[in-house]
């Protein structure tokens, strides 16, 4: 995303705030701005849920359809993610430009979600060798008003969390071809493990020291940050550094302490605020995306 | 000028073909499963690296070129001279790094592709990344370098190897760099072990859980280095590891990075060396 | 102490509640409605003649002078009068001349003949000035200035001929709508909480730290310090500051010193941070909102 044209003395005003860890907008440097979450907003998708982080918006919805396992994972189901920034979020992503973004959110996703024991790929199989569940995790930014990747992981995992995929009554072999029959009720259905999914926390190298969640202000001063996967038991599954800076040790490894401990944090608040909204049921109020 | 076109006419192969070792009996995998668990195969300590062979000036088309071996890990890099950054209109004031990773079609058990694929693709930015750092770009303006990696073959640490070739095939181009860059491989396996460099198979390792719970770490963190600054200019983590052994690996790692740099900075002086020797030679004649 | 660093927020929790509106809500014109039968009014902006039909080309409310008409689009950029003071940001230097990011449809210009150039007294602009133009101000850079002139295209030409003009240091910069602004005789404020701010017409708004004029002579100069720490009391007033501002500009309330400075104060039962969620910032503007009618009242 394009950097936003800041005068020197700007930039000194946001580096002695970080260092002082009192930042413009007054939180500290581990303070994310207020998150809101809210799922099942697709009628017409297995599961969806949208995010927005201060003026970042991200839909995510997802859909299931039946696949041939990979020949080398016979048991296991797929999980496709993609990413569409479209150029109603920014300017910037017009034509191609959100093109290297997307793939680089995607790809950090699907190796995110990778490991076996953080999502377990086989309760998509349906019949080992022949059929499976691949679920379509598309993402669409609606807004984007910076920290994609942590906003994006939030959206993810709400939504499969809301993902509801169709019990099989029977599933038989009959002569090479595969006889699928699905549950006749349509409230009858599986939903999916989400509880050592990771989300993404992204800590920007300000001066010497990190912050999360920055303003588009905060982040023309920023030169390297690092995406860590995190799941809630605080293991980190994968690592991403972006920019063209490069990082000392230590301050490599306190950002992977501060990184870890809040990814935690996070996973909790979501855990939490998922609940929430589930227990309210099929009655709340909806209030759809962008608003 | 060398980037592939891509070309629709070319025969692709099956489109969808598996491997024929997939069908192997499972017994010798497993029992190799069982020799990694005991010691390394080669015989290597958990914190040792493998033998690596280093040359600059191999190729005599490009600006600069660096050929490693690493036992049989063998990558190839060419860099070649800035020329103006393609289909650009604004001016930039840092010069950029073009850089193209690519697994030769035979290099890995499975054929690859002719086009990049995603993984490589995803390689090649990482690539880009630990490089950007350790060079001078301000020193070329709207300029842009193309690196090019190309892997022949690949017994594990692939992208580690490329990106210490790739940092001396640049010194070798005379390209202005603030530092060297090397990087280093490490695995760690769901039973504690640690490999460093590893190899396919001990990476391979590493990500077999046979049923143990989630307690231990497991995954890869390859680090790319710029040794005299002590900077991190990338880190590559797959797997699932808690902090404190994360912190562990990376400081290992860059441990281990001071060989590599011992022997890049040994090659490029050994390259002038010879250089100096030819000359002195020339003039006699 | 652990504090919560991550808040995340149920949808159906959200409240929607707006701060009331004390005027009647005025006819809002879409485009292509008809403002008047009969075409004999002056066209001016926000509406064309169709046929015998006077028509609304912008969605907004009328304005009408005697016999002109225009329609006041509902969201604009702003267009600028002469004499308004404005924040802007340098986008481009160009020969005898600053390319001025104003929030305007076009540019602004600020020539290097329409500022003072260091040694004070107005001077002949020579051509070494005229090579040290990046030195002066550069890309990026902010100043604060006045509007000089309005072109026929709508672009304006600047000046900064006055001390309380010119560059600006360390500080936050805000983005509000234009017509948030209340047009008032001053748009320098010194505020008594220990910041001071420029609330620009063009909706640019600009949060310092007091700067004791007497002692270092005027925000008029062309240098920066940027060794200067600003200290821990005024940041916390700067940030707490900008946090009222935009919880006033959410809630569509204009903006000027007493609005501001009663934001302010309505506000120190949070904490800083705590303001930027949407439940207190709309409580800070109720409560400002109040206070405002109970003055007027009186």
């Amino acid at each position: 995303m394009a950097l936003k044209l800041l005068s020197d003395a700007e930039k000194v005003f946001i580096l002695h705030g970080v260092k002082d860890d009192f930042r413009c907008d007054g939180r500290t440097r581990q303070e994310y701005r207020p998150i809101e979450v809210e799922t099942e907003i697709v009628s017409n998708a297995s599961g969806s849920a949208r995010v927005r982080l201060a003026n970042t918006d991200i839909l995510v919805g997802v859909k299931t359809e039946i696949d041939t396992p990979s020949p080398t994972k016979p048991n296991e189901g797929k999980l496709e993610f993609f990413v569409d920034c479209s150029a109603n979020a920014t300017p910037a992503f017009e034509g191609r430009g959100g093109e290297e973004l997307a793939t680089e959110i995607s790809n950090t996703l699907s190796k995110a979600y990778l490991c076996e024991t953080v999502f377990d790929l086989q309760s998509l199989c349906i019949l080992p060798g022949q059929q499976c569940w691949k679920l379509y995790v598309d993402i669409l930014i609606l807004e984007c008003g910076g920290n994609l990747f942590d906003g994006v992981s939030l959206a993810v995992k709400s939504a499969i969390y809301n993902t509801k995929v169709p019990r099989i009554a029977s599933a038989t072999i009959d002569g090479g071809v595969v006889d699928l029959q699905l549950s006749d009720d349509p409230y009858d259905f599986q939903t999916l493990d989400v509880s050592s999914a990771p989300v993404l926390v992204t800590l920007t190298k300000i001066g010497e020291r990190c912050v999360v969640d920055p303003t588009a202000e905060e982040e023309a001063c920023s030169l390297v940050s690092v995406v860590l996967a995190v799941t809630e038991k605080g293991r980190c599954v994968t690592t991403l550094v972006r920019g063209e800076g490069s990082l000392h040790e230590d301050t490599l490894i306190d950002m992977l302490k501060v990184g870890t401990s809040l990814g935690i944090e996070m996973n909790k608040a979501l855990k939490a605020a998922l609940k929430l909204e589930q227990s309210k049921g099929e009655n709340k109020e909806r209030f759809g995306f962008l608003k | 000028m060398f980037a592939m076109p891509v070309d629709t006419k070319r025969i692709q192969g099956p489109e969808v073909s598996v491997p024929y070792d997939q069908f192997l009996a499972q017994q010798s995998q497993q029992s190799n499963e069982e020799a990694i668990g005991k010691e390394r195969i080669d015989g290597r300590k958990s914190d040792e690296l493998r033998e690596i062979f280093l040359k600059t000036a191999v190729l005599s088309q490009a600006k600069g070129s660096a050929y490693i071996e690493m036992n049989n890990t063998k990558v190839i890099c060419s860099v070649f001279d800035p020329r103006e950054i393609p289909r650009k209109s604004e001016f930039s004031v840092n010069g950029e790094l073009f850089c193209e990773f690519k697994y030769a079609p035979f290099s890995c058990r499975r054929k690859r592709g002719h086009q990049q694929d995603s993984e490589e693709k995803e390689m090649s930015a990482y690539l880009k990344r630990a490089l950007e750092p350790a060079v001078c770009r301000h020193e070329f303006p709207n300029l842009q370098v193309d690196v090019y990696a190309l892997v022949l073959e690949n017994d594990g640490s692939a992208l580690a190897a490329a990106i210490t070739c790739a940092g001396l095939a640049l010194a070798d181009a005379s390209i202005p760099m603030f530092d060297l860059v090397v990087a280093v491989q490490m695995g760690i396996s769901i039973t504690g072990k640690k490999f460093l460099d590893p190899t396919l198979e001990e990476e391979a390792y590493c990500f077999t859980l046979s049923g143990s719970d989630e307690k231990g770490s497991f995954g890869r963190v390859t680090a790319a280095f710029l040794p005299s600054l002590e900077q991190f200019s990338q880190v590559v983590q797959d797997g699932s590891m808690v902090t404190e052994t994360y912190v562990e690996v990376l400081k290992e790692l860059a441990h281990a990075s001071k060989d590599a740099y011992r022997l890049s900075q040994e090659c490029l002086l050994k390259a002038v060396q010879t250089s100096k020797e030819i000359k002195n030679a020339e003039q006699k004649n | 102490m652990m504090a919560e660093n991550v808040c995340i927020n149920v949808a159906y929790q959200r409240t929607t509640f707006t701060v009331p509106i004390s005027q009647p809500t005025p006819r809002i014109y879409t485009p292509g409605e008809v403002i008047s039968p009969h075409a004999g009014f002056i066209v001016s902006h926000g509406t064309y003649i169709d046929g015998d039909y006077l028509k609304a080309s912008v969605a907004g409310v009328k304005e009408q002078v005697d016999k002109l008409v225009y329609v006041r689009p509902l969201k604009n950029r702003y267009n600028g009068e002469i004499g308004d003071v404005v924040v802007g940001r340098v986008t481009e230097v160009q020969q005898k001349r600053w390319k001025v990011d104003t929030n305007s449809r076009l540019d602004s210009n600020l020539l290097i003949s329409s500022m003072n150039l260091p040694g004070g007294e107005l001077r002949r602009r020579s051509v070494e000035d005229e090579k040290m133009m990046r030195k002066f101000l550069q890309e990026g850079d902010l100043i604060s200035a006045e509007v000089q002139n309005v072109f026929d295209d709508g672009s304006l030409s600047l000046h900064t001929r006055s001390l309380k003009y010119g560059k600006l240091s360390q500080g936050i910069l805000l983005t509000v709508f234009p017509s948030l602004i209340r047009r008032r005789k001053n748009h320098f404020h010194d505020l008594h909480c220990g910041a001071s701010i420029i609330l620009g017409n063009n909706g640019f708004i600009w949060i310092s730290p007091t700067i004791n004029t007497e002692v270092e002579g005027g925000a008029g100069g062309f240098t920066q310090n940027l060794d200067k720490e600003v200290s821990m009391e005024e940041r916390e007033v700067m940030a707490r500051l900008r946090n009222c501002i935009l919880a006033l500009a959410a809630s569509k309330m204009s903006l000027y010193d007493t609005s501001i400075v009663y934001a302010f104060e309505e506000s120190q039962k949070y904490k800083v941070s705590e303001l930027l969620d949407a439940e207190n910032m709309l409580d800070v503007a109720l409560m400002t909102y109040h206070r405002l009618e109970s003055q007027e009242e009186t």
